[in-house]
């Protein structure tokens, strides 16, 4: 059990568990057998409904590719003698249902070949999820919309992107609605969104992220302000049913939600208001019993809750860890996948020129409240914030908000603010108070589309 | 005794008027006709044979006595026909005296309402037959009472108060309301207008105000019938309709509509008697009614998810339709029972508070799909307005004074001189009078509504049907689980009556109690 103690490194264990099944254990050596040096790599042979696992070092880069056969990652399948490269912290399962053989080139922390998938379950998910949707097609309906859900770390994102990357080839076309806003997939973090996925996710860059719908949430964590989570679940739910209307296929491919892992208290229960709000049809319940039991008990009958195992090869990671994807995907937005497709702006933007709110007054115990006055109203209050030095690193969004009219003190316009959509992000990379102005990293030249900018908890340090 | 003839036809008719020989004429004669007193009630069994044994001998006593079989004079008894039709009964021999206080006349024809026919038959009076053949006293309470005729409530209020000698008709709601001018002069109602007045007691029914429109009738008591249906589904099977077999039904219930009356007359009479309509005491809710009869949207016994949670899954998934796979997939079946032990991987770490709060609501928050409401509900929409109206009716018990707008001090400094003033500032609850200011009130509840007006024994003398007169009472029936009426409902009430006090007939399974609401001043201790 010394091994255990190594919680980084859950494969570590994952091998030790299977070393101690004694019929296993011949498959895991034989697998493991397969992997022989040639030349630059190492070469996998794959059995059918096996599974490569591997983890790229810190400061490495590794190299995929396909040599025969068939094999998928994550949904997507693998062209055969192209080099897919995988950067630092990649955690990638390269799956196969007929058999295959692959080369991995590069330092890799951990690679072993997995017999014990839950691809087959999965597998039959989306086959039930498709019959749905050819039943909704058939009947002039809606088709489904999923809601997958489970504490952090069980492969929630996985689970998804496998299901939409199997959805749309197909020809469907889901929606996928991105409510972690801790890592968040679609946009930077401290968002929830909406992406209609028109092709599979591209091996190396996940889903090709054009005109997703943004709302600005501000933090990590659901809970520093879960009635505008609610809020904005709500947001989310509006838009889809109207573009449901509007466009069959988006209503025939149904939505998949991915959910923060935060699975306690108001967690729980932002999962049942956001199952109300998107009407969903099916709950994908990922490991854990008690939420399945749960939610069970506490949504109505005609929505069927589904218990699936996680991925014995999903990596719990640390803090640490998660900090960094999230750095890393703001660090995506300003220059691209890798660092290397986009080219960001920076420019000074006067004080005078923008309105920074805060979403959320700080909350006042109970007994200090006015008579009659509830905690609800500060939580969703538009409160402006005066530039200064501590507004540093500190990412802001830009609200597609009208500006006219949107003083602070405006009751209509601070609603719209709220509810609006965002067009961009920016950086606050300096601030002169004397001057009046703060230098800005932004995705586009001068000027600002929209003046009214809400502040994140969240900051971005740009040093690379 | 009866002449031969009359013999002769009642021995064909058949079995339940046998005649007696005169040794069991006596004998039925000299039983006793006292019904067992009921005593003080035991509540906890105190497991003592004494108490068995006195439970045991007054079961044998009302066994006993229900068993007892009923022995009338031929002569005595009056014939009449059931019309279910028209949900009255009518005569075919001269009326008895009950003819005094009871039934009416149309079309030179003499009806009985069904509680009244009911009750004569209890106290022999009366035969009544049914497709030619004598109806037991069973099978009268089967027929009779019905959602479109009354309740078995509403017949036991009717019964009690018959028995204690009162006279007691229908009221009938749509006798104008006199204005306060009229009641302040106290002019006398709707005596003027007697002839009418009785033909009109009928419409009270619901389905004899339709008997003009067949098919109509036959249509809802259809949809009636469908919904028992539905009622008597075990609830944990949720039936498989999908959209298409839910028109097809439709299309075939419009079919039947169409050739409905005529065809399947008798039959649908038998079963809609069957459903024993008046046992299940239904209160009939509009609402749910309405409602189309359909599963949810998806069935999910078709649509094969992996569930590892659901207890009694098939061990192994059969493999799904290459059609529905990526890349034209054939995979194999898929083996779910290993993955049992794979859940729950992922450690939760709960604090103590948390577990407490996890616990408390395992044992107390009870399963949504339990509340037959919900499981009614086919999709979000139906679920969302069910959660909608039932917050409202919480919300609806506060007084919109005390929670709406803003919190101020009832009386500002320097705002009255006068204690009497100030009294009346003060007075959350403003006096009112029940009959003052009803025009607003709009529509009354379904609960409520006046059922009898109730005239005293001793006027039975020199009662008319043709002029009634002022009744004692008016008499509104009500379960013991139903809410006490709201003050809005009483002035609805107590406006349809007029200067006649409205009394509440409240039935306990058979045991009725009377209430009734009085207006009183309070005693003001301060001069004005």
């Amino acid at each position: 059990m010394r091994l255990c103690g190594l919680a980084v490194l859950p494969w570590n264990k994952h091998i030790f568990v299977m070393a101690a099944d004694g019929p296993e254990k011949t498959g895991e050596e034989g697998a493991g057998g397969a992997g022989s040096s040639t030349g630059g790599g190492v070469r996998f042979e794959l059995e059918k409904e096996t599974e490569l696992r591997f983890e790229v070092e810190a400061g490495e880069r590794v190299q995929l590719e396909l040599l025969s056969g068939l094999a998928e990652v994550f949904g997507s399948e693998l062209n055969r003698n192209k080099k897919y490269t995988f950067g630092p912290g990649s955690k990638i399962a390269v799956f196969t249902w007929q058999g295959c053989t692959v080369s991995l080139t590069g330092k890799t922390e951990v690679a072993y070949v997995s017999r014990d998938t839950p691809m087959l379950l999965y597998l039959n998910t989306h086959a039930a999820l498709e019959q749905m949707r050819q039943q909704a097609e058939r009947d002039n309906e809606r088709g489904p919309r999923v809601m997958v859900v489970g504490p952090t770390d069980v492969g929630k994102s996985t689970v998804c992107r496998l299901l939409l990357s199997y959805a749309v080839r197909l020809g469907r076309r889901p929606t996928l609605v991105e409510l972690d806003v801790g890592q968040s997939g679609v946009s930077v973090p401290g968002t929830v969104s909406a992406l209609c996925i028109e092709r599979p996710a591209d091996v190396e860059e996940g889903f090709s992220v054009q005109a997703p719908l943004v709302y600005h949430f501000g933090s990590t964590t659901p809970g520093t302000n879960i009635k505008l989570y609610n809020k904005l679940t709500s947001c989310l739910a509006e838009v889809f049913s109207q573009r449901c209307e509007v466009n069959r296929r988006a209503s025939v491919g149904g939505c998949i939600i991915n959910t923060c892992g935060w699975v306690k208290g108001s967690g729980y229960q932002a999962l049942v208001h956001c199952a109300s709000a998107f009407e969903v049809d099916v709950v994908l319940v990922l490991d854990q019993e008690r939420l399945y039991n749960e939610l069970k008990r506490d949504l109505p009958h005609f929505v069927r809750v589904v218990l699936l195992p996680k991925s014995g090869g999903v990596v719990e990671r640390s803090k640490a860890c998660r900090r960094d994807t999230r750095d890393e995907k703001i660090r995506e937005y300003f220059y691209g996948f890798r660092g290397a497709s986009f080219y960001p702006h920076a420019f000074d933007v006067r004080f005078s020129d923008v309105r920074i709110y805060k979403i959320g007054a700080p909350s006042i115990p109970d007994s200090c409240l006015p008579l009659g006055m509830s905690q609800d109203d500060t939580q969703l209050k538009l409160v402006p914030v005066t530039p200064g030095r501590d507004l540093t690193h500190h990412v802001l969004s830009v609200s597609c908000a009208e500006d006219e009219g949107t003083g602070p003190e405006g009751g209509a316009g601070r609603r719209g603010i709220l509810e609006s959509p965002v067009c961009g992000f920016i950086v606050v990379t300096s601030v002169d108070t004397q001057a009046q102005v703060m230098t800005v990293l932004s995705p586009a030249p001068r000027p600002l589309p929209r003046h009214t900018l809400l502040i994140m908890d969240i900051r971005f340090i740009d040093l690379k | 005794m009866a002449d031969a003839s009359q013999t002769r036809k009642d021995v064909d008719l058949g079995f339940c008027s046998e005649l007696l020989s005169p040794s069991e004429l006596f004998a039925a004669r000299s039983r006793s006709h006292k019904i067992p007193v009921r005593g003080q009630k035991d509540f906890i069994p105190d497991g003592s044979k004494q108490q068995q044994e006195r439970l045991e001998r007054s079961l044998e006593e009302q066994w006993t006595l229900l068993s007892e079989e009923r022995v009338e004079r031929l002569g005595n008894l009056v014939k009449a026909v059931w019309i279910p039709k028209e949900g009255v009964v009518e005569l075919q021999s001269p009326a008895g005296k009950f003819w005094q206080t009871m039934g009416f006349s149309e079309n030179g024809k003499q009806f009985l309402l069904p509680e009244e026919a009911l009750y004569l038959m209890e106290c022999g009076n009366v035969q009544v037959f049914y497709h030619e053949l004598p109806l037991s006293i069973q099978e009268g309470y089967e027929r009779f009472l019905s959602r479109d005729t009354l309740s078995l409530q509403q017949y036991q209020v009717f019964g009690h108060l018959k028995r204690l000698g009162y006279v007691v008709t229908r009221f009938d709601p749509s006798s104008r309301i006199p204005s306060q001018y009229e009641q302040q002069l106290n002019l006398p109602q709707v005596s003027d207008r007697p002839g009418r007045r009785l033909k009109r007691k009928r419409s009270l029914s619901p389905a004899s105000s339709q008997t003009d429109g067949q098919e109509g009738q036959v249509g809802e008591k259809m949809e009636v019938e469908q919904c028992q249906m539905e009622d008597q589904k075990p609830d944990s099977t949720p039936e498989p309709v999908c959209t298409h077999s839910r028109v097809e039904e439709e299309e075939k219930k419009e079919e039947e509509e169409v050739e409905g009356p005529a065809v399947r007359d008798p039959a649908e009479m038998e079963t809609t008697a069957d459903c024993r309509s008046w046992w299940v005491e239904k209160k009939a809710d509009p609402e749910l009614r309405s409602m189309p009869c359909s599963g949810p949207r998806w069935d999910f016994h078709s649509i094969p998810f992996p569930d590892l949670g659901c207890r009694g899954r098939p061990p192994s998934l059969a493999p799904p339709d290459p059609a529905l796979l990526p890349g034209l997939l054939s995979v194999g079946r898929c083996d779910v029972a290993p993955w049992l032990r794979e859940l729950n991987k992922r450690k939760e770490h709960l604090s103590h508070r948390e577990r407490e709060r996890l616990r408390d609501r395992a044992r107390y928050r009870r399963d949504v799909n339990e509340d037959r409401e919900v499981r009614r509900c086919r999709n979000w929409a139906d679920y969302r307005q069910l959660l909608e109206k039932r917050s409202q009716c919480r919300h609806r018990d506060r007084p919109a004074h005390l929670w709406e707008g803003k919190v101020t001090p009832l009386v500002q400094p320097g705002q009255y001189t006068s204690y009497g003033d100030l009294m009346n500032r003060t007075g959350v609850i403003q006096p009112l009078n029940l009959l003052e200011a009803v025009s607003r009130l709009g529509q009354g509840s379904e609960e409520f509504n006046i059922r009898y007006n109730v005239y005293q024994p001793d006027t039975v003398a020199d009662y008319k049907k043709t002029s009634p007169g002022k009744p004692y009472s008016r008499m509104c029936v009500c379960s013991f689980d139903s809410p006490v009426p709201d003050l809005r409902t009483l002035k609805l009430l107590a406006c349809q009556s007029g200067d006649v006090p409205v009394t509440f007939a409240v039935v306990d399974h058979g045991d009725i109690s009377f209430y009734s609401f009085k207006s009183f001043q309070l005693p003001t201790d301060l001069p004005h």
